[in-house]
């Protein structure tokens, strides 16, 4: 996944110890930016297929 | 460090590293062919490829690294990524890079050759990057380098050969040496002459390493130095308080400024096809004199027209207007005084504060198509890439309150979610920056759910609108200007590489805005619930007329009907909730429009809601949080006061 503000990739397997300020209902469902802290929706499991199409037509 | 072992081969290795989407992978297919192995690296979940090719009738291993995008990692991927660099002893690090943007990954390229690492280059995507005009001289970036140069597509195999060819012939021992500013090279020097074991990477580049703070590095260094590691240490922290700037912006601007300098006469515009369109466009939008038109017409049809007048008007037209107040509300209440003879259970669902009537309404006709058309048209500019040239044209107003491009992240974010914008306040540099951008994102910045409804209330009254957004941004620059000349600390500078402009992708836009949506509609849809059933309780036992008589006066104060205050409790609950109660007042006349200008421009300034709030006390503490929520109570009564009176002996929307 890119991330939306500095294009850069953000890994796609989230460290287990990652924090969340845990003041949404039902869990985070964000995910920082290693690179420069933008917070990039996580996208929902319903729309994981359908998003990776997008990423199978990289160069890499 | 350990090394990936598990395939031990005495051939001589090949790696390829790169930023990702740069072509690696499709290289090390075209080099390995068929027979390739893939594992997780030893302790970590990041997965390497391995395989071998015969070149000249001499066998090598090729390993794929995951992407990097410097020497200085920051995920697990580039960590990988270099401990391979630094453990494998390659024969040759092919260092893959894109055409099309090779200003931005060129520094990488240095910082491998700093390292000592036999690199070859290889500048891929090149029919791409002729596709659009551009023309790019190999042999004069390869004199310039001092390395090979090797142009390519690799997903036509064009290039193959020649990346052959270097690696059968590359001697590794010719290398170019970059220089920097005077007093930086001195640096380097005085941390570099303090280092005497023995190192898998050179030590200019490990002394720069060190300046930028690389734990992982000087750990390394303090294992292998032993003792002597104090030295080491004492000479890197009086660099760094010499200093007293950004080591990491301050190398980054150098190695931009070498790799301007090495690109100079590289890269050219073929005659006729001028400089896309894109790349111009990209350069407007950062120039101030065009940059702002540009952000003014993003404001104007992406938040104005389609937000406010589409989303918070047309389609909450039909939906509240029509759906709910003409079929569903009537037909709830009816079924609620038919079957449901208690007074306190029909009042808790169907009544003036009821769950369907008031918190469904609210949450499904109200906020949701306003926040729905917000997230579509956000994830739309997102998608473009325009966020981060934003940061660019406001770097320098930004300063001038106290803050830096960078502070564009949460202020964006804010208009999202104040509450996770003011988490995001975090990744700001200094503790100076945090608590400014806190004090802004408190006070001036509307969430958008609140900024939705607020255009939607405003923009059928004329001048309304304009009277709102004037009020915030002089509030935003005036207290800015203020704390940053009353908060103290250090000033930073503001960096970042610029991604490509380009078109939005359907389906990026669709998923982002879904995605977006379901977060949103999860979050609002119990709180709402809640915050109905504490109003009902509160009507039921007195206490929301309490409250409401204590805040009367202040309503008179700033020349709002008493019924107001209501709202502005609904709105510390959540900001939405407020804008969606006023929403509600003016659809039943309650308000003229000076009323309407004063209560929004009071609600959007007034404290923040409960969760903002909660999340400014984790991230600032009690005392800085509790400081901020007077200060802006303070001043958003003040404001709404002066702004009535202003209002009325101006006679500007009498």
């Amino acid at each position: 996944m890119k991330c939306g503000f500095c294009g850069r990739e953000i890994p796609d397997e989230i460290p287990e110890n990652h924090e969340s300020c845990g003041l949404c209902p039902g869990g985070c469902r964000k995910v920082h930016c290693p690179h420069c802290g933008y917070a990039n929706p996580l996208v929902p499991r319903f729309l994981r297929r359908w998003a990776k199409k997008n990423d199978s037509k990289k160069e890499d | 460090m350990s090394s990936v072992n598990d395939h031990p081969t005495g051939d001589p290795k090949i790696v390829l590293v790169g930023n990702p989407n740069v072509g690696k992978s499709v290289l090390f297919n075209a080099l390995t062919g068929a027979y390739t192995t893939v594992s997780n690296y030893p302790g970590t979940s990041v997965e390497v490829s391995r395989g071998n090719c015969e070149i000249r009738g001499k066998r090598y291993q090729v390993l794929d690294t995951p992407g990097m995008y410097s020497l200085l990692p920051i995920t697990e991927e580039e960590r990988v990524a270099r401990e391979i660099l630094f453990t494998e002893n390659a024969h040759a690090v092919i260092h893959v890079i894109d055409a099309r943007n090779l200003e931005r990954m060129l520094p990488m390229t240095l910082q491998l050759v700093e390292a000592g690492l036999p690199v070859i280059l290889v500048v891929n995507i090149m029919d791409e990057a002729e596709r659009i005009g551009m023309t790019i001289d190999c042999s004069l970036l390869q004199e310039k380098l001092g390395l090979p140069v090797i142009g390519a597509a690799m997903a036509r195999k064009r290039g193959l050969k020649e990346i052959r060819d270097a690696l059968a012939d590359f001697d590794h021992r010719r290398r170019a040496l970059f220089g920097y500013a005077v007093d930086l090279e001195q640096d380097i020097l005085k941390v570099a002459s303090t280092l005497h074991g023995t190192y898998p990477l050179d030590r200019r580049s490990l002394a720069l390493l060190l300046l930028q703070k690389d734990e992982e590095v000087a750990e390394m260094v303090r294992q292998i130095e032993g003792e002597r590691f104090a030295e080491v240490e004492t000479a890197v922290k009086e660099v760094i308080f010499e200093r007293r700037v950004d080591l990491h912006l301050r190398i980054s601007l150098e190695r931009k400024r070498v790799c301007k300098g090495l690109l100079d006469g590289v890269i050219a515009q073929l005659e006729g096809q001028g400089v896309p369109f894109s790349e111009r466009l990209s350069a407007w939008t950062v120039n101030p004199w065009t940059g702002f038109p540009i952000l003014l017409l993003v404001l104007y049809f992406g938040l104005y027209q389609f937000v406010g007048h589409f989303g918070a008007g047309t389609v909450v037209d039909l939906l509240e207007g029509k759906l709910f107040e003409k079929y569903l509300n009537p037909w709830a209440i009816a079924l609620g005084q038919h079957y449901v003879p208690w007074v306190w259970l029909r009042e808790l669902l169907v009544g003036e504060y009821g769950i369907f009537t008031l918190a469904v309404r609210y949450a499904v006709a109200i906020i949701l198509p306003i926040v729905g058309t917000f997230f579509f048209a956000f994830s739309i500019i997102e998608d473009t890439g325009y966020f981060p040239r934003l940061a660019m044209l406001v770097d320098r107003i930004f300063k001038k309150i106290g803050l830096n491009g960078r502070a564009v992240i949460p202020m964006v974010l804010g208009f999202g979610c104040d509450t996770m914008a003011t988490m995001v306040t975090r990744t700001l540099e200094t503790v100076r920056e945090r608590v400014i951008a806190t004090i802004l994102l408190a006070l001036a910045i509307p969430c958008s759910a609140q900024l939705g409804v607020i255009l939607a209330l405003l923009s059928g009254v004329p001048g309304a609108l304009a009277v709102w957004t004037v009020s915030l941004l002089v509030i935003f620059l005036i207290i800015g200007f203020l704390a940053a000349r009353i908060v103290p600390g250090e000033r930073p500078m503001f960096y970042m590489e610029i991604p490509p402009l380009r078109l939005p992708q359907a389906r990026n836009v669709l998923v982002k805005t879904m995605t977006r949506m379901q977060w949103y509609f999860i979050e609002i849809i119990p709180l709402f619930i809640l915050a109905s059933v504490l109003l009902w309780a509160g009507k039921m036992t007195g206490a929301m007329q309490w409250l409401i008589g204590v805040l009367d006066p202040v309503m008179r104060a700033i020349g709002l009907p008493s019924r107001t205050a209501a709202v502005f409790v609904l709105g510390f609950f959540r900001r939405d909730f407020g804008a969606a109660g006023l929403y509600d007042m003016q659809a039943k006349g309650l308000l003229t429009p000076v009323q309407l200008t004063v209560a929004a421009v009071t609600l959007t300034l007034f404290v923040p809601c409960i969760a903002q709030f909660l999340m400014m006390k984790k991230e600032r503490g009690w005392r800085v949080s509790l400081a901020i929520f007077v200060f802006v109570t303070a001043l958003a009564f003040s404001t709404g006061w002066a702004l009535d009176r202003f209002l009325l002996f101006s006679g500007m929307m009498s």
